[in-house]
């Protein structure tokens, strides 16, 4: 029989996992942000406010740029540790030194305030710059990968220092013999894998070992003018409708339906 | 060796020219090279009037041909993956856990009403999944689903196992099987009820049972 | 004897012995087992009675053989926990085994149970021996001690053991520069000496929203 690890203030890590699923944040009298709703528990004095609160008007100014999702958002700040997970995802924790990546925003758990989170110009992704730790969940562990590599969509975490994805489709499927009977009768089907994200460049790519989507967190809504990607009419990609504060919103994604 | 593990809910499968592979359609997390994906119009192999057996059989589980030069990554649905050598020996397992095997491997479809005669009949209504198996044989690997972890379980002669059927995931090896129950089992679960039946396998491979009672 | 075999299926050693579990959870056994269907939350009519008025729904079943059964659930996690005379306090719907001889009950939790929407009461497991939690991911043991209290959010809460204490508390500001949302979360306070076991998941809570 193996027995459990019992775990008190002092033998849990700092700013580390405690298991695949479980990650622990230590402060003294710091601050991260968290997404609403990703603490488990918690020793020591923390105290959670809603972003917004006065107090924090100059942190979020230097570290919060996407206004319309700051309500699911909540700064943790005081001395203790506390655990952080997210519906049993492997959970895991990403240095950033002078750099940037961009991440699915609904895989995003926590940041500290030394980094700056953005809108990604591609629609429900945000992009972390400068130094410090973020902590996001995956269906399954990450996957490092380097370019070039094709994707599947659903599979992408992120991408780290690369250039931006483009569409890739198999053109080998869509013409040709059997592609034209194909879609003159509908036999046969489609693979299922015509469409995928090309990554070209130096940097990483971040892949998770499923195809099903964390759901996705609202990034926000952009500004409505031409040039902006998602921001005009008919724009935006599947998935990364602005959400309004209060609104219950994205159930069916919330339930991968 | 065509399948590393990555994690446990992902394989990563090398693809060389003459060298091609099935997989399950949308099961492709990833590639690197010169791959295609052709959605596998005869339903695997042995041309249309398998596939129309298929269909009938209830295991039209749509494959996908991967073919080409590269590296490959398959995962499917968060979906535990486990990967099984086969070295000429035979696996059975329904056509919807399948995620990606071999292209040397034989396909099949077995009627499991031929080896467990009237009681394959009611464990193809017990698992759900028709009355139709496939079997891969030959020298290969296949890389199977479950939901959550699997277990291994060695069945040796005079050591029958004794299978949830909702849990079965696969089998392999000189094994019978046929449906038993427990004592006391009827009473607890209800007679006439599908699940009063345990898949009782003897002779000589391995069972892989599922943690969990949910088909995928 | 429980063992795990992988960390989602549990293998107990039957040598003529018996161990009670969530019906329905076995799924494999070599060997000869026999199944009796039993009624969860106490023995007796009183126990049923208190079962039909706790709403503390624990279908139970008692397996005897010779052998090994593996039991599983919906693939969630297990944690074993030895119980030496004290008394776990588990939600029943967590609970997967123990063994036949620790005798298993129901307890009043207060409002905490309301909260995390598991009903008032919870199911209590006591004597000498082993049982079987499960937890949605590896669950966390946490040691709650009297300079070392701990909040857990109800949701991922999943059973105790030992001397504690445990009370709601609220207080948590949820204030948004837009001026909505702002609202009060709950958590549970742990005081005493004791062990806590979390689960990297949250139920839908009414009362945990951090």
């Amino acid at each position: 029989m193996s027995t459990p690890v019992v775990l008190d203030p002092m033998t849990l890590p700092s700013d580390d996992n405690v298991n695949a699923y479980t990650f622990c944040v230590e402060l003294k009298g710091s601050q991260w942000f968290l997404q609403k709703g990703k603490m488990i528990a918690y020793y020591g004095q923390i105290q959670f406010d809603g972003i917004g609160h006065g107090r924090f008007e100059r942190l979020i100014r230097t570290s919060f740029h996407s206004p319309l999702h700051a309500s699911d958002w909540v700064v943790a700040e005081g001395s203790g540790k506390m655990l952080l997970a997210d519906r049993a995802f492997d959970v895991n924790s990403f240095d950033l030194e002078d750099g940037n990546l961009t991440i699915r925003s609904g895989n995003l758990l926590a940041y500290q305030p030394t980094l700056a989170l953005k809108q990604s110009i591609v629609p429900g992704f945000l992009t972390l710059i400068g130094t410090g730790k973020f902590v996001a969940a995956s269906n399954g562990p990450v996957v490092f990968m380097e370019p070039p590599l094709r994707v599947d969509p659903q599979a992408l975490v992120g991408w780290a220092d690369c250039p931006s994805p483009c569409h890739h489709y198999d053109h080998g499927y869509m013409t040709g013999v059997m592609g034209g009977l194909r879609s003159l009768t509908g036999i046969g089907g489609t693979s299922g894998e015509e469409h995928q994200f090309e990554f070209v460049g130096a940097g990483t790519v971040l892949l998770q070992s499923t195809e099903v989507l964390m759901p996705e967190q609202a990034t926000g809504g952009v500004p409505h003018e031409p040039g902006v990607p998602g921001g005009g009419p008919g724009g935006g990609q599947h998935g990364s409708t602005p959400r309004m504060p209060g609104q219950l919103g994205d159930l069916q994604r919330r339930f991968g339906l | 060796m065509p399948f590393r593990e990555i994690n446990s809910k992902m394989v990563e499968a090398s693809v060389e020219p003459g060298r091609k592979m099935y997989s399950q359609r949308g099961a492709m997390l990833a590639y690197r090279g010169d791959v295609s994906f052709t959605p596998d119009i005869r339903g695997g192999q042995g041309g249309l009037a398998s596939m129309i057996g298929r269909r009938v059989a209830n295991e039209a589980t749509p494959l996908m041909t991967v073919e080409g030069s590269g590296t490959v990554m398959f995962g499917h649905g968060g979906h535990h993956i486990q990967v099984i050598d086969l070295t000429g020996d035979t696996l059975y397992v329904e056509a919807d856990r399948l995620l990606a095997f071999d292209g040397t491997l034989r396909q099949g479809t077995m009627f499991m009403g031929s080896q467990g005669g009237v009681m394959g009949m009611v464990r193809g209504q017990v698992t759900g999944q028709g009355l139709f198996t496939t079997t891969l044989g030959g020298h290969g690997s296949v890389a199977v689903m479950a939901h959550g972890g699997v277990v291994e379980l060695p069945i040796a002669p005079g050591r029958p196992v004794h299978v949830d059927p909702q849990a079965y995931v696969a089998h392999h090896g000189d094994v019978t099987n046929k449906l038993s129950t427990a004592l006391g089992w009827r009473d607890m679960v209800g007679r006439g009820s599908g699940e009063a039946f345990q898949l009782e396998l003897s002779g000589n491979g391995a069972v892989y049972v599922q943690a969990s009672e949910e088909k995928l | 004897m429980f063992r795990l075999q992988g960390s989602k299926t549990l293998a107990v050693d039957l040598t003529g012995d018996a161990v009670k579990a969530k019906n329905g959870s076995m799924v494999a056994y070599d060997g000869r087992m026999a199944f009796k269907k039993m009624s969860g939350g106490g023995e007796g009519l009183r126990g049923m009675v208190t079962r039909r008025l706790t709403g503390e729904q624990m279908e139970v079943m008692e397996v005897k053989g010779q052998g090994t059964c593996y039991f599983a659930d919906r693939a969630s996690e297990i944690n074993l926990v030895s119980l030496h005379g004290d008394t776990l306090y588990v939600e029943a719907s967590n609970l997967l085994a123990t063994d036949a001889g620790l005798r298993t009950g129901t307890s009043f939790t207060g409002l905490r149970g309301g909260a995390s929407g598991n009903g008032l009461f919870t199911t209590t497991v006591e004597g000498t021996g082993q049982a079987a939690i499960m937890s949605d991911g590896t669950a966390v043991v946490l040691r709650v001690s009297p300079q070392y209290p701990l909040n857990v959010d109800p949701g991922a809460y999943i059973a105790h053991q030992g001397r504690l204490q445990q009370h709601f508390q609220s207080g948590v500001n949820f204030r948004t520069f837009m001026g909505e949302g702002s609202g009060e979360s709950f958590q549970i306070r742990f005081e005493g000496d004791g062990l806590v076991y979390v689960q990297p998941s949250e139920r839908n809570t009414v009362g945990g929203d951090v």
